[in-house]
């Protein structure tokens, strides 16, 4: 099943999503990248219903786009979750809402700290210091609440992701093969091999 | 006297029966209740309808319909782990009606003897009662074979037995733990008739965030402390992630010599100010906020943070 | 004309509404009842007693299925005559709390829809308090409300017995056991309380006092009105039932 995990640490995010992509009992890809990056320092991890998940990604980096051509400067990553979780919101309350789960992790540039929001699809909202979506979430939120140190240095903080995804290996019956991992801190966004 | 007359008689008919309302002479005297065990398995009262089953789903199954009348207690936390020193037993103390806490003071820690121990998740009653008499069965064995009861051989009793009543409603998932011959012992039983042998278990709602913190501190060179620490702290984190699970933690230990209570500790108090002075423990309280009191994710650079 | 087969739901379980509470002392037991029995929002009368003398230490209190309620009580009562028949003597309340366990669970598969909680003096003197489930998972408490306002009435008492959610002044502390005026205060007020919030409970309330040998806790039960004393036996554990007015709407 779909999980994804969402660490913050001294001045940094890291996301990780797996990336299978399953219809049915079927893994239909095994290299999907379910994380998107929406702006030079805001990073979108999303999971749920199939086609939902990348048509609403898509809308929200368009839109985020957007707003930095028209304002030269990009949303701050609280502005911009808002903004995400409004259309969420708005889309709940449409006749075709979208089924969609996110994992919103940013670098603001001006205040210089992490942050990272949990959305789901009913637009719930609320900033944490770790988090996770799936059937993973079970396994590693209390694992977080254990070892989780926010003032981790890049190098811990993945060695607690490390921690997270080798429990759900252990663990979960349906267990993902692979997870794309990415950071975002000062010096932007990069990818990272676990 | 029928069964006394039974005995001499040679065209012998069973007659007593220990079902409520045929009862044995035995029931006259201080055997009455679980007395009669030496007549054989206990019978039971069975609804006079096409599919006694659905008769009790539809009265007692409080997932499929919250409005049934008889609440059967559902949502535990309980682990247990071999390691060097012996078995580590932590559970948590409460039981759920629907959303309503019945009890916080549920003792999931049922002793069968002084050196066997089952928890108890799922049905409370289907527990206590067919671990009280899985107890009493050991006792009969000890005598009639001057030798304690192995752990694989209790547990493989408990097993046949709840496997002989599948598809009536039985619900029970148990760690039969204990110390044998072949040293630390621990056993999953459950009513499905699964029996496991292995190092380390969780049963319950809260168990996946228990196996969480488990998993990660388990080895199996932990010290006493390390390992009593360990099953304390993994109860915690269920009770603090699972609604179901809370109140408190019922820790125990088996050693060579039998099992021994180490303590009770309210889950709250281990979120706020830890176990207290207990050894391998941190100080402090276990809860996140806690823990990471004054710590701080922000990395401002050397002149902005002078400024 | 042709048979056909029926299908047809067999629902031997009603609702009687009422709730029982039970509080053990140091040397005494209180257990208590209202006397209201109802089905759906009809009240078929204001008399049906839910807590029964079983022995001269042992009291039992039964809410749910009031039909199941009273079958299973007439039971235990069975059982405990034919003990005292065998043995010359009252079975011991810890004994009764495992008989109780074995008669439900003996109707494992067919239930009898009734909560009970058994409350009485224990072989060494204190008071004490058993729950049970339908299906006779049971434990030993020190206070315990069961039925329909169970999720009023508990919370109070975990407050008012246990002390939770309270902190004792500066170099005070809270006692182990309550005296036996505050506990029937206590039950009273829980009944009161429930009645004005819960339409299945009123009418009247009847508690059960059971005091250990030669208590103390007598002095406590001196001057309270229409006191009835329903001990059968000198030199033992004594038993009083007080009786109080319940609002009646």
């Amino acid at each position: 099943m779909e999980t994804s995990f969402a660490i913050t640490g001294k001045g940094y995010v890291i996301v990780a999503a797996d990336t299978t992509s399953a219809r049915s009992i079927v893994k239909m890809k095994i290299d999907e990248d379910k994380i998107k990056t929406l702006s030079p320092h805001l990073l979108m991890a999303y999971s749920g219903e199939p086609g939902d998940t990348v048509q609403f990604a898509e809308y929200v980096e368009r839109n985020i786009r957007l707003y930095q051509i028209r304002n030269l400067y990009p949303l701050r990553p609280s502005a911009a979750a808002s903004w995400i979780r409004r259309a969420l919101a708005e889309s709940l309350r449409s006749r075709k809402p979208y089924s969609v789960n996110l994992l919103l992790g940013g670098y603001d540039t001006a205040s210089h700290d992490p942050h990272l929001y949990w959305i789901d699809y009913l637009g719930t909202m609320t900033e944490v210091p770790f988090a996770a979506h799936g059937y993973g979430s079970y396994f590693a939120l209390s694992l977080l609440d254990r070892y989780h140190n926010p003032e981790a240095t890049i190098e811990e903080g993945l060695a607690t992701l490390k921690r997270c995804i080798d429990e759900v290996a252990k663990r979960l019956v349906v267990s993902p093969g692979k997870y794309k991992v990415k950071i975002v801190d000062q010096d932007g966004i990069r990818e990272v091999e676990l | 006297m029928n069964s006394f007359a039974n005995r001499f008689s040679t065209n012998t008919t069973q007659l007593h029966s220990p079902e409520e309302d045929n009862f044995s002479d035995a029931t006259w005297g201080s055997q009455a209740g679980f007395g009669n065990i030496a007549m054989g398995v206990p019978t039971f009262s069975i609804p006079d309808v096409a599919d006694p089953t659905s008769f009790l789903q539809l009265h007692t199954d409080d997932h499929a319909d919250p409005n049934c009348r008889i609440k059967i207690q559902h949502g535990t936390t309980t682990l247990a782990f071999r390691f060097q020193g012996g078995v580590i037993v932590a559970v948590d103390s409460r039981a759920t009606a629907g959303s309503y806490v019945a009890s916080g003071t549920v003792k999931k820690v049922i002793e069968i003897n002084p050196y066997l121990l089952g928890t108890m998740a799922g049905g409370a009653a289907d527990c206590q009662y067919w671990e009280t008499y899985l107890g009493m069965h050991c006792r009969l064995h000890e005598l009639r074979n001057r030798e304690r009861i192995s752990v694989s051989a209790a547990s493989k009793y408990l097993s046949n037995l709840v496997y002989s009543y599948k598809g009536m409603g039985l619900s029970m998932g148990t760690m039969i733990c204990g110390w044998d011959k072949t040293g630390p012992a621990v056993f999953y039983v459950d009513s499905d008739g699964t029996r496991l042998k292995g190092d380390l278990f969780s049963v319950g709602s809260g168990s996946t965030f228990a196996y969480g913190v488990l998993d990660q501190g388990y080895r199996w060179d932990l010290t006493d402390a390390e390992a009593q620490e360990l099953g304390r702290r993994s109860i915690y984190a269920a009770g603090h992630r699972d609604a179901f699970s809370g109140n408190s933690c019922n820790l125990y230990h088996v050693k060579e010599d039998g099992w021994h209570f180490i303590g009770n500790y309210d889950i709250s108090k281990l979120h706020y100010d830890g176990p207290g002075d207990v050894p391998g423990a941190p100080e402090g309280g276990y809860g996140y906020d806690i823990r990471v009191e004054g710590l701080s994710s922000a990395n401002p650079p050397e002149a902005a943070a002078s400024a | 004309m042709t048979q056909r087969p029926q299908q047809h739901s067999f629902n031997p379980y009603t609702e009687n509404g009422g709730t029982i509470l039970a509080i053990a002392g140091a040397d005494f037991s209180v257990i208590a009842g209202d006397t209201r029995q109802s089905e759906g929002y009809s009240i078929q009368t204001r008399y049906a007693p839910k807590v029964f003398r079983l022995t001269d230490k042992a009291v039992l209190a039964v809410n749910g299925f009031a039909a199941d309620g009273n079958m299973f009580v007439k039971k235990v009562r069975q059982r405990l005559e034919w003990y005292r028949h065998a043995h010359s003597k009252d079975m011991p309340i810890r004994a009764i709390a495992r008989l109780i366990q074995t008669m439900l669970y003996a109707r494992r598969f067919f239930p009898y829809y009734v909560y009970n909680i058994l409350g009485g003096i224990e072989e060494d003197g204190t008071g004490a308090v058993y729950s049970f489930d339908p299906v006779g998972s049971y434990e030993r408490e020190a206070c315990r409300a069961a039925g329909a306002a169970q999720s009023l009435m508990q919370p109070f008492l975990d407050n008012q017995i246990y002390f939770k959610n309270q902190t004792p002044a500066p170099g005070t502390s809270f006692p182990q056991h309550l005296p036996l005026n505050t506990v029937l205060s206590l039950v009273i007020d829980s009944f009161t309380g429930a009645t004005e919030r819960h339409i299945e409970v009123g009418d009247s309330l009847e508690m059960y006092v059971v005091l250990a040998r030669e208590s103390p806790s007598i002095q406590a039960l001196q001057n309270i009105v229409g006191i009835q004393e329903r001990t059968s036996t000198a030199d033992g554990e004594r038993i009083f039932v007080i009786r109080r007015d319940l609002k009646k709407d």
